[in-house]
């Protein structure tokens, strides 16, 4: 069975954390971004996607992660992925996108590391 | 070993991002009849997924409003065919795009996971006929 998205937002300071639980995929990419856009819109700089409750990604949802990236870092700031789920992990590593985002293990040191 | 004649379950799909969960179930479904392990299952059920993504996502010809997905149980392997009748993408550019920083490039991820998960992976385009994104997963490691 598939697991329908749920998204938790909230802001700590000038970071900014995106909570994915369910699936992110070619059906609800661009519902991610624009939540994702909506938080960050005129406020926080940094961007924490927590995936710790995403059993499933696919490359849109990827891409859609690599657009958010490109837009903060216009911006002066970062979008840093934590506690990716191995299955959601072994995608960043197989595409090359782990050299490309700071990836930890959980929501407090990616906030921690965002700010430095 | 056995030898038998291949069975093969065949889905249709309208061309809409919302039904590519559907084609993914059937991956699932159709993947556990085999011995496959837990991981593989998953496996074929993310590239499925991708083929289909890329057959909704790149497909320009709005005249092509249906994916077919075409699995055949072999003795030894699992062959998957994602099939739409669109105009199709050039796959060359498209796995030279993933390998590079173009990562918005049509179908370049999509491919590249594909490639990566899959024992084998062959596109066929051709303009009057559509694209068919073929792979293969065999029973054992190869």
């Amino acid at each position: 069975m598939t697991t329908p998205l749920k998204i938790g937002a909230r802001t700590e300071g000038d970071s900014a954390v995106l909570s994915l639980t369910g699936e992110v995929d070619v059906a609800n990419a661009a519902q991610v971004r624009d939540a994702a856009l909506k938080l960050v819109e005129g406020g926080p700089k940094h961007l924490v996607v927590d995936l710790g409750g995403t059993d499933y990604m696919d490359s849109t949802g990827l891409g859609m992660l690599v657009g958010l990236l490109k837009r903060l870092k216009e911006h002066g700031g970062d979008v840093v992925i934590a506690a990716a789920q191995p299955r959601v992990k072994r995608l960043f590593d197989i595409t090359g996108l782990a050299q490309v985002f700071r990836i930890y293990d959980d929501v407090s040191a990616a906030l921690k590391e965002a700010r430095a | 070993m056995r030898t038998k004649t291949p069975e093969q379950v065949e889905i249709r799909i309208p061309r809409r991002a919302e039904f590519v969960r559907v084609a993914r179930m059937a991956a699932c479904a159709v993947a556990s009849q085999l011995d496959f392990t837990y991981d593989i299952i998953k496996d074929v059920e993310l590239a499925v997924g991708e083929a289909c993504a890329n057959a909704v996502e790149h497909v320009a010809d709005e005249s092509c409003d249906e994916v077919i997905i075409r699995f055949t149980i072999g003795d030894d392997s699992l062959t998957m065919e994602v099939v739409d009748r669109g105009q199709g993408f050039d796959p060359e550019r498209a796995g030279e795009a993933a390998a590079g920083d173009d990562w918005d490039e049509p179908g370049g991820l999509g491919l590249l996971v594909i490639r990566e998960l899959m024992d084998e992976m062959h596109i066929d385009c051709d303009p009057s006929t559509g694209t068919c994104v073929r792979m293969v997963k065999y029973r054992a490691e190869q």
